[in-house]
C-alpha cells in the first residue's frame, strides 16, 4: 500500500487542448479517493495518467515514494479496473483471475491460493472454469474486481467501473465495493460521474471540472461547504436552487430579498462567512439546498430560524419516502458558467420539462412524505436559513469559504 | 410524477400477428433456398465433373455422354498423375511451400497490422498507405523485374524465393484487413493486459492474436487457396531446368502441354483433383472456426 501524490500535472494532448491543468492532489495511503465531474472534465486523463497508460505532459506523479513518470505500467504496481472490465475473452475466470500473477513468476501454489480466496470473496468459485462470454454483466465485473484484488497491488485504480451494470445491481455493487475497500484497505483511486457514487463511496472527494481541480474534501463538507456555484450546483441531487438575491441590512437585522421573498440571515451566518459583511447592499447569488426546504404543516415546532416561503406548486414527484415540489419563482435563472456546466452533467433533473418565461426560474423543495401537496396547490414552505449559501456574482466563488479568503 | 396537467393516457398494445411474419419469412425462405440449391449445383458440378472423369478413359470422357458414371472403377489415371506425371513430388514441395508463406504472411502481416493500427507514430499513415498501393500493382507488371531481382540475389528456382515472392504478394491484403480488423477489437483489453504486467510483445501474442482469431483465420484461408492457386510467379521463378523443384500447377499444366495429341485426359483430372483435395479439407477444417462474436464476454 502506498499514497499517491499528483504535483502540478498536466496533459496536453496533440491540439493542443488541455485536459488535466496543474492538477495538485495527495491520495493518502489506504484513502478511497473518488474524482467526480461531468464528461470531459479529465477524471479519466488524470486516472490513465496514474496508470501509465498516458503520456504525464508536465509535473510529476509519485506513487509510495517512487516517481512513476516514466515507469511503464506494469512496474508501477498498481491495478486497474475499467469501465467495459476488459476481460480476456480467451480465457477462463480462473486464467483471467491468475494471468497477472502468471507473468509475475509466482508459484503455483501462491497463485492456486490468491485466486481461490480472491474467488470467494467475490462469490465467484462456481464460474472459474467458464469464459466470460458465458457470464452476466454482474459475474464479469466481479472478475474484473477480482483480477485487481488478486494482484495485492499498492493501489486500486477504477475507472467507472459500475457504469455498465443496471441500477439495482449498481447499489449492491456499491455497498460490496464499500465493504471490500474496509477489508483491504487498499488504497484506491475512483473515477465516476455519478455524484450520489462519489457521496457513498469516496473517504474523500475530488471535483474536477476543465481540467481543473475545483474542491477536495469529504462528501459531507462537500455538500455542506461548497467553495463555488460548480461544486455546490453538481453536488447533491435535486441539485440546488440558485437566485439572484441583495443582501440588505435594517432595523430587523440582516437579511437576503429575492422575487419578492425576504428571508432572514442570522447573525451566525456572518460569523461563520468571513467577508460576507462587505456583500451589504450588494448583488449576490443565493443558494437553497432543496433539502433544507420543509412543509410548514409537517415542519410544525420547529420554526427557530426557519423562514416561511409561500408558493404554488406546480409539479410534485413522490418518492415514497420524501416528496420533490417544483415550484418557479418570479426571478431571471442564473446565468453563470458554472451553474451551466454543472447543470449540463448533473443529474438530468426535469428541469427543462416546464415551459419557463424568461423571469421565472424553476425550484425545488424536498419535503417530507406526510406533506400531501398536491400539484396546483398552494403550500407554504419553511427555509432553514441557517444553511443558506452566498456566492459572489462575478467569480461564482462561495463568499466566506476557508479557501475562498483573499481571492 | 404528476403535474397539475395530466396528460392523456394512451395505452400502447402491441399486437401479435404471427401468421403474417411467418407467410413473408416463408416466402423469402422458399427464395433463398432456390438460389442456395442452384449456387451449389453451379460449384459442385464441376467438382464433381473433374472426380468423375479422373476414373474414366479418353473415349469415355470425349463420348456421348460425359456426366455418365464410368464404367470401370479404377485409380489407374491417379496412379499415372501420381508417379509418371510426378504431381505426389510436386504436392509436397507445394505443400511446403505455402505452408512457408502463409506462415510467414500471417506472422509478418498480423504484427504489421497491429502496430499500424494500435500505435501512433510519425509515418504510421505513409507505411500503412504504402502497404496498401501493394494492391494496385498486377503481378504481371513487375513479372521481369521480379525475375530479375530473384535471379540476382541467386534464388532463381528455390523454394525460398517462392516463399518470399509470395509473403511479398499478400502481405498488402493481409495487412489492410487486418488493420481494419485489429481496429475493431477493445483497446482497453490490451490496456488491461499491460497493467497486468505484459509488455507489447506478450499483449501482442498471448492477448491480441486470441482475440483477432476469427479474423486471423478467415484470411490465413484466403492466403493459402491465393498461393495453392498461383501459376504465374511459379512459372517465371521455377524455370524448366529445376523440374524436381516445380509446383502443382506446373505440374499439372505440363500434363496437357508436354503430351501433344496424346494427351492423358483422365491423368490430368486426377491431378486436377490431387490439387483440390487439400485445399476442401483445409476450408472443412477452418470454416467451422470461422466465428464472429468471440470478442463476446471482453466487456458488459
Amino acid at each position: 500500500m502506498a499514497s499517491i501524490v499528483l504535483n502540478n500535472v498536466d496533459k496536453i494532448y496533440a491540439g493542443g487542448v488541455k485536459a488535466v491543468n496543474g492538477l495538485n492532489l495527495e491520495i493518502k495511503d489506504g484513502e478511497f479517493m473518488v474524482l467526480v465531474g461531468p464528461s470531459g472534465c479529465g477524471k479519466s486523463t488524470a486516472l490513465r495518467m496514474i496508470a501509465g497508460l498516458e503520456d504525464i505532459s508536465g509535473g510529476e506523479i509519485v506513487i509510495g515514494d517512487r516517481v512513476v513518470n516514466h515507469l511503464p505500467p506494469k512496474d508501477r504496481d498498481i491495478a486497474m479496473v475499467f469501465q467495459n472490465y476488459a476481460l480476456y475473452p480467451h480465457m477462463t475466470v480462473e486464467e483471467n483471475l491468475a494471468f497477472g500473477l502468471k507473468l509475475r513468476k509466482m508459484s503455483k501454489p501462491e497463485i492456486a491460493k490468491r485466486v481461490n480466496e480472491a474467488a470467494k470473496m467475490l462469490g465467484l468459485e462456481q464460474y472459474l472454469k467458464r469464459k466470460p462470454a458465458a457470464l452476466s454483466g454482474g459475474q464479469r465485473q466481479r472478475v474484473a474486481m477480482g483480477r485487481a484484488i488478486v494482484r495485492e497491488p499498492q493501489a486500486f485504480l477504477m475507472d467507472e467501473p459500475l457504469s455498465n451494470l443496471d441500477a439495482k445491481l449498481r447499489v449492491s455493487m456499491r455497498a460490496s465495493l464499500n465493504q471490500l475497500h474496509e477489508r483491504l484497505g487498499v488504497t484506491t483511486v475512483y473515477v465516476t460521474h455519478d455524484q450520489v457514487e462519489a457521496m457513498t463511496l469516496g473517504d474523500r472527494v475530488c471535483v474536477l471540472r476543465d481540467g481543473i481541480l475545483q474542491q477536495v474534501d469529504t462528501p459531507q463538507n462537500l455538500f455542506d461547504k461548497p467553495v463555488n456555484l460548480f461544486v455546490a450546483g453538481f453536488m447533491g441531487s435535486p441539485s440546488m436552487n440558485f437566485t439572484y438575491a441583495e443582501l440588505v441590512r435594517d432595523g430587523a437585522g440582516a437579511a437576503v430579498a429575492f422575487a419578492g421573498y425576504k428571508l432572514p440571515v442570522p447573525d451566525t451566518a456572518f460569523a461563520e462567512k468571513a467577508g460576507l459583511e462587505r456583500y451589504i447592499g450588494k448583488r449576490i447569488i443565493l443558494g437553497i439546498r432543496p433539502s433544507d426546504f420543509e412543509d410548514a404543516v409537517a415542519a410544525n415546532g420547529a420554526s427557530a430560524g426557519w423562514a416561511r416561503v409561500p408558493v404554488k406548486a406546480n409539479v410534485t414527484e413522490e418518492l415514497g419516502s420524501e416528496i420533490n415540489v417544483l415550484f418557479t419563482i418570479d426571478a431571471p435563472p442564473v446565468e453563470h458558467k458554472d451553474t451551466v456546466a454543472a447543470a449540463n452533467d448533473g443529474d438530468e433533473e426535469e428541469a427543462a420539462a416546464l415551459p419557463l418565461t424568461g423571469d421565472k426560474s424553476l425550484w425545488t423543495a424536498r419535503v417530507n412524505a406526510r406533506s400531501h401537496v398536491r400539484p396546483g396547490q398552494n403550500i407554504e414552505l419553511v427555509v432553514d436559513t441557517h444553511n443558506l449559501h452566498f456566492f459572489d456574482v462575478e467569480s461564482g466563488l462561495s463568499i466566506g469559504h476557508p479557501a475562498n479568503v483573499g481571492r | 410524477m404528476k403535474t397539475d396537467t395530466a396528460p392523456a393516457v394512451t395505452p400502447v398494445r402491441r399486437e401479435v400477428r404471427p401468421k403474417a411474419g411467418k407467410q413473408s419469412a416463408g416466402l423469402l425462405g422458399g427464395v433463398s433456398h432456390v438460389m442456395l440449391v442452384l449456387w451449389t449445383i453451379l460449384t459442385v458440378t464441376p467438382i464433381v465433373y473433374t472426380f468423375l472423369n479422373s476414373f474414366k478413359t479418353n473415349t469415355e470422357i470425349f463420348g456421348d455422354s460425359p456426366l455418365a458414371l464410368p464404367q470401370q472403377w479404377g485409380w489407374g489415371a491417379w496412379g499415372r498423375a501420381w508417379e509418371t506425371s510426378r504431381i505426389g513430388e510436386y504436392l509436397v514441395n507445394t505443400v511446403i511451400v505455402v505452408a512457408f508463406s502463409t506462415f510467414f504472411t500471417m506472422l509478418l502481416g498480423s504484427m504489421a497490422a497491429y502496430v499500424l493500427s494500435r500505435y501512433e507514430f510519425r509515418g504510421n499513415r505513409l507505411i500503412y498507405t504504402l502497404f496498401v498501393a501493394g494492391l494496385s500493382i498486377p503481378p504481371f507488371l513487375a513479372l521481369s523485374a521480379l525475375y530479375k531481382v530473384v535471379d540476382n540475389v541467386g534464388l532463381l528456382g528455390t523454394h525460398t524465393g517462392v516463399v518470399l515472392v509470395y509473403v511479398a504478394y499478400s502481405m498488402p491484403f493481409t495487412v489492410f484487413f487486418l488493420t481494419a480488423f485489429f481496429k475493431t477489437l477493445p483497446t482497453t483489453v490490451a490496456e488491461a493486459a499491460m497493467m497486468d504486467g505484459c509488455g507489447h510483445a506478450r499483449t501482442f501474442f498471448q492477448i491480441m492474436l486470441p482475440m483477432a482469431k476469427p479474423g486471423l483465420i478467415s484470411i490465413t484461408i484466403f492466403n493459402v487457396i491465393g498461393q495453392w492457386n498461383q501459376y504465374l510467379l511459379p512459372i517465371a521463378l521455377l524455370p524448366g531446368d529445376k523440374q524436381d523443384k516445380w509446383l502443382i500447377t506446373q505440374g499439372i499444366a505440363n500434363i496437357s502441354t508436354s503430351a501433344g495429341y496424346e494427351a492423358d485426359w483422365a491423368g490430368l483430372f486426377a491431378a486436377l483433383s490431387m490439387a483440390i483435395i487439400p485445399i476442401l479439407i483445409v476450408y472443412v477444417i477452418f470454416q467451422r472456426q470461422i466465428q464472429t462474436g468471440l470478442t463476446a464476454g471482453v466487456g458488459k
